[in-house]
């Protein structure tokens, strides 16, 4: 189970990051200035995020742990600041911030044709977004509701409940001891050890959850070959990708023609009608 | 010959029944000519009726078709055409039959003129069904028929409050008695062998050897409870007065020949069941001993006429208990052929006495008030000697038909004071002297209805007559007319172009003269000659009956019966026929007993205290604990409808991040559940 | 291929916890629909995270195949997001989402948001060497049509 220090500290990442947040989020607190409240919320979540920190374990190598926390951390900061920024310029860039630390803990997991696309979607999205935000947000001074924030405390409650469920089921999971008191590092030993579980609880060869740890161990779906050797990278994503999910790609693509076709006929600009224009005839007197 | 009509008996209460449904469906059609179907279908009941007399027999039964099967208890829809049943289905459809052609008269120009005939049919089938039935669920099917038919005749006029009050009352009564009557089908049920309530097996000696002390007393007395209330006796008699409210008619059909002998008919019915619980039969006698003497001395001052004839119609009721009360070991048979023949000539001279008096009050602009008209001999030949035989036969006047029957009854009476058992005999000694009283009280109120309606000086009703005055005023004090005089106003019918003191048409006027002979005969062809005795003997479990070895006519029981007549009639002609000072001084000299009995000793009014006034503060008690069922039942119909208004319409405020909270909150508390509690 | 254990699991695991919950709290709390669909964007992210770290663990590409599965939403997404942004705001000339609550119960009254008596904090005129003319408005802004469209139709 959880430890006590563990729990302890896991409480104060909840407390003081719910307190931070909900400082720093645009809105009033009475007469107090509000660039003073927001440094002392500042302060708090930034405490809060060193705490959530500790939590981290680092990778075996130096290069990796300093890789690792620096992007996590870059990631959890800005995905706070994006929420919190008054300015909605300021909050699609520290967006992109979010997106671009995303992208280094994928390259620090192996998914480096992720990495790349991730990058690349977004940064035409945010693009896109900054341009949206100059064409539409009022340029004489921020709007009122990007200076108020609608039922913050009710809202950093209930997302911090949430932040809070998960953190603690994480923590409170153990990796079950291999049966023969070897410790399971291989990735193959981990895919092995699945298939054992699905054949000791004896379930027949046409069970549901037997055919998915099936697929699990597929060569095609296998990061590492037969002989133990990695795959190359995008050529084995390319062969799992079109061997096992071949129709998710076609349900991709084709959802995408979908949203294309559906955003220009949202988009595609209307006559408006004003008072005074002739009405439009009816079908009818045709 | 006699299978193929006991095949058919089905026929008597259907041919009524068509012609109601005729009437029913061309009412529009038929208006005046209504009466048609119903006296023919009547009238071929009576002739179906007439050819069953022949076949009777203890067993003969019609074929039983399926009615109700419920697991084990089953009750087919079967006749049975034994003595007692011929008997009373040739009674009933030969009076209805004369009964519908005098209201074919007598009702002629009234609105609801249909509906009263439609009516008629439906009593009569619903009459001769109760006295046919093989069971008693069937009886009480009829049973209940015969209460509602009654109900809807008493309450005929229901424009007029005094009406529907009246036929309130007859039904709400009835139903006590119905209680009695089911309770004791249910014991019958369960006590009797194989569940089965048809007279044959109820009735048998088997059944009633295994039946224990215990229910055999506690289901006779339950049959007489239900019997008190539909033949009217104390305590349960209040209603039949009241219920001449409705068209004359009905009152000599229904509250006077037919439907009331129902209860008597039960207890016929049961006897040998009934003779086996002596206590009960002590009962049966003291009760009807109780309500005749206590009906007949209200019969004494009762200034309307038809009054008269209903508490005379009480007390005869009351002398035919007494004849089935006397049934004690071997008196039983004697006793109740005594009771039915009593019902059976009843049923001729009462209904005629009704019918009578419906003549006078048709011909007297529909007053029956007898201190408003006097001295009609000269102008209503046949009604006055018609009404003069009905009321010899009343009196119990030698060899008239109400004197073989009442001789008979107390001749029982006098048996069972010898027979009854150790202790008892002392009841029926009294039984017997008050019912003697009551036989010359009985003729004495006849001859004064008798004497003051037809003799004296001629007098026609007029609206100048004091009576009538105090009468509207009466009427503009209490807005609504309920009390007893208001027969004045009675008939909602026209009697276009018909002249007040004129003697009745002849279609009114013919059946009055048949029943007025068979008033006379009927006893002296039936009684003496032992015809009615023979045919009663083919009913079920009456050979079984205890009976004397001998009896032949008791001189000194006749004597006594006559001489209780002789003087009864005389003494009325003594007070009134030539309006003597005599009564008025004796009112006045015994002035609290002549205000009880006038006042029908109050029992009306004691009733609406005691019964009424507790069923109402039962009412209210109840109506204040049905407030807080109330308030509850609102208040957990209030929830929701708070819940979905008040309560959860501000969640449905339109704003999506207001959801999305709620959903995330949701998924959070889920989440937690699922670590915590799971 | 360098081993992964359960260990560097669990980082992206709290990582993507947190963005997630973070993403949500930001299109709860704020009114802006440009912000709300970035926080939006977030939690997708998160996901992602997540679902790599669980690949990795696995040794199998399932966990990429999903991820790149949730970017064409997202694409699509962001599209349809924004084309329906666009549309909104010609209505409201606002990208105030509380102005959007006709979806609610008839009897209940729309939503106020308790007004901010500051007004727009006005951006300080750009300081420099250069410093460029305003220009005036010329003349009235014509009238937006501002009633719902349901009216309009008629």
């Amino acid at each position: 189970m959880l430890e006590k220090r563990d729990l302890i500290l896991a409480i104060a990442v909840i407390v003081l990051g719910a307190t931070g947040t909900y400082l720093m989020l645009p809105h009033r607190h009475g007469s107090a200035k509000p660039r003073r409240v927001h440094l002392i919320g500042a302060v708090l979540a930034g405490l809060a995020l060193l705490l959530f920190a500790t939590f981290w374990r680092a990778p075996a190598s130096a290069i990796s742990s300093l890789f690792f926390y620096a992007f996590s951390l870059a990631a959890v900061a800005g995905g706070l600041l994006t929420i919190t920024s008054r300015n909605p310029i300021h909050s699609a860039l520290w967006f992109a911030s979010v997106v671009l630390s995303t992208s280094g803990l994928f390259l620090l997991a192996g998914a480096q044709f992720l990495a790349a696309g991730t990058v690349i979607v977004y940064a035409g999205a945010i693009i896109v977004t900054f341009l949206f935000v100059i064409m539409l947000a009022q340029m004489e001074g921020r709007a009122p509701y990007d200076r108020a924030a609608r039922a913050p405390g009710r809202a950093t409650f209930s997302c911090f409940l949430l932040f809070w469920a998960l953190f603690y089921a994480l923590l409170i999971v153990r990796v079950a001891p291999h049966p023969k008191g070897v410790a399971i590092d291989t990735d193959n030993e981990r895919l092995v050890r699945s298939g054992e579980i699905a054949s000791s609880y004896g379930l027949k060869a046409d069970h549901p959850a037997r055919l998915i740890s099936e697929l699990a161990r597929r060569d095609t779906l296998r990061m590492d070959d037969i002989s133990k050797r990695p795959k190359p990278h995008v050529a084995g994503l390319g062969e799992a990708l079109y061997t096992e999910h071949l129709i998710s790609v076609e349900l991709a693509g084709t959802l995408l023609f979908v949203a294309l076709i559906g955003a220009l006929a949202i988009a595609t600009p209307k006559l408006p009608i004003r008072p005074g224009d002739p009405r439009p005839q009816p079908l009818t007197k045709l | 010959m006699s299978q193929f009509l006991a095949h058919n008996a089905w026929l008597v209460p259907f041919f009524p029944l068509l012609g109601s449904f005729i009437v029913v469906v061309a009412a529009k059609w038929l208006r005046e000519q209504s009466h048609l179907p119903i006296v023919a279908g009547i009238a071929l009941s009576f002739l179906v009726s007439f050819s069953l007399w022949m076949v009777a027999g203890p067993d003969v039964t019609s074929p039983a078709i399926e009615w109700l099967t419920i697991s084990g208890f089953n009750v087919p829809i079967q006749f049975r055409l034994d003595g007692l049943t011929t008997m009373m289905l040739a009674m009933v459809t030969f009076v209805a039959t004369l009964i519908a052609v005098f209201a074919s008269g007598y009702m002629a120009g009234d609105p609801g003129y249909p509906r009263f005939f439609a009516l008629i049919g439906l009593f009569v089938f619903s009459m001769t069904g109760l006295v046919l039935s093989n069971n008693y669920v069937l009886t009480y099917l009829f049973w209940e028929g015969v209460g509602v038919c009654s109900y809807m005749l008493v309450g005929f006029w229901h424009s007029k409050p005094s009406a529907a009050a009246a036929a309130k009352k007859a039904f709400l009564v009835n139903r006590i008695g119905d209680f009695g009557f089911a309770i004791a089908i249910f014991w019958l049920w369960s006590a009797s062998i194989n569940h089965d309530v048809s007279y044959g097996n109820v009735l048998s000696r088997e059944n009633l050897d295994q039946l224990g002390p215990a229910a055999i007393m506690g289901i006779s007395f339950l049959l007489f409870w239900g019997a008190t209330a539909k033949s009217a006796q104390v305590p349960l008699y209040v209603w039949l007065p009241d219920a001449m409210e409705g068209p004359t008619p009905v009152s000599a059909l229904i509250h006077a020949a037919t439907m009331v002998t129902a209860g008597v008919y039960l207890i016929a019915r049961s006897t040998p069941l009934l003779v086996r619980a002596h206590e009960v039969q002590a009962l049966v006698a003291v009760i009807g001993c109780l309500t005749a003497l206590l009906s007949a001395t209200i019969a004494l001052t009762q200034t309307d006429l038809k009054r008269v004839m209903a508490y005379s119609t009480v007390s005869q009721l009351g002398f035919m208990f007494m004849g089935l009360g006397a049934g004690v070991n071997n008196v039983a048979q004697l006793a109740v052929f005594a009771a039915m023949f009593h019902l059976f000539t009843h049923a001729f001279f009462k209904a005629l006495l009704f019918l009578a008096s419906g003549s006078v009050m048709h011909a007297m602009g529909n007053v029956i008030d007898m201190r408003r008209f006097s001295g009609l001999r000269h102008r209503l030949p046949i009604t006055h000697l018609t009404f003069a035989a009905g009321g010899l036969a009343l009196a119990g006047f030698p060899l008239t038909a109400g004197f073989w029957s009442k001789d008979e009854i107390l001749l029982a009476l006098k048996h069972a004071a010898h027979q009854a058992e150790p202790g008892w005999g002392g009841i029926y000694v009294a039984v017997y002297w008050i019912a003697v009283l009551t036989a010359f009280m009985t003729a004495f109120y006849t001859g004064r209805a008798y004497f003051l309606t037809f003799w004296g000086p001629e007098k026609l009703p007029s609206p100048q007559d004091p009576e009538a005055l105090a009468e509207a005023v009466d009427e503009v004090d209490h807005g609504s007319s309920h009390t007893e005089h208001d027969h004045g106003h009675d008939a909602g019918h026209g009697h276009d172009g018909h002249h007040v003191g004129q003697e009745s048409p002849p279609i009114m006027t013919y059946p009055l003269m048949i029943l007025a002979v068979c008033a006379l005969i009927v006893g002296l062809i039936f009684g003496p000659t032992g015809l009615f005795e023979h045919h009663l003997h083919l009913t079920l479990g009456y050979e079984h009956l205890g009976h004397l070895e001998a009896h032949g006519a008791d001189w000194l029981v006749m004597l006594m019966g006559s001489l209780a007549a002789i003087l009864g009639l005389g003494l009325s002609y003594l007070f009134y026929a030539h309006r003597s000072p005599i009564p008025a001084q004796l009112a006045e000299r015994l002035r609290p007993l002549y205000l009880a009995s006038y006042n029908k000793f109050w029992i009306d009014e004691i009733y609406e205290k005691a019964v009424v006034g507790t069923t109402l503060l039962l009412a209210e008690i109840s109506a204040i604990f049905d407030m807080v069922i109330d308030a509850i039942v609102r208040g957990i119909a209030y929830l929701p409808r708070w819940l979905g208004g008040a309560g959860l319409a501000p969640f449905q405020n339109g704003l999506v991040q207001f959801y999305a909270g709620v959903t995330a909150m949701g998924v959070a508390f889920l989440l937690i559940i699922v670590l915590f509690w799971l | 291929m360098t081993p992964f254990p359960f260990e560097l699991l669990m980082n992206y695991l709290l990582v993507g916890a947190a963005l997630m919950a973070l993403g949500m709290l930001g299109f709860l709390s704020r009114r802006n629909l440009i912000v709300m669909f970035l926080s939006a964007e977030m939690m997708l992210q998160g996901t992602a995270l997540t679902l790599v770290g669980f690949g990795r663990y696995h040794g199998n590409w399932t966990g990429q195949i999903f991820t790149i599965v949730i970017l064409t939403v997202a694409a699509c997404e962001a599209s349809v997001a924004l084309a329906l942004i666009l549309i909104l705001f010609k209505r409201r000339s606002s990208l105030d989402v509380t102005l959007w609550n006709e979806l609610r119960e008839s009897t209940q009254a729309p939503f106020e948001e308790p007004t901010v008596e500051e007004e727009a904090e006005s951006v300080a005129p750009a300081l420099g060497p250069e410093s460029y003319p305003h220009l005036t408005r010329a003349g009235l802004e014509p009238a937006h049509p501002t009633s719902p469209w349901i009216e309009r139709r008629k």
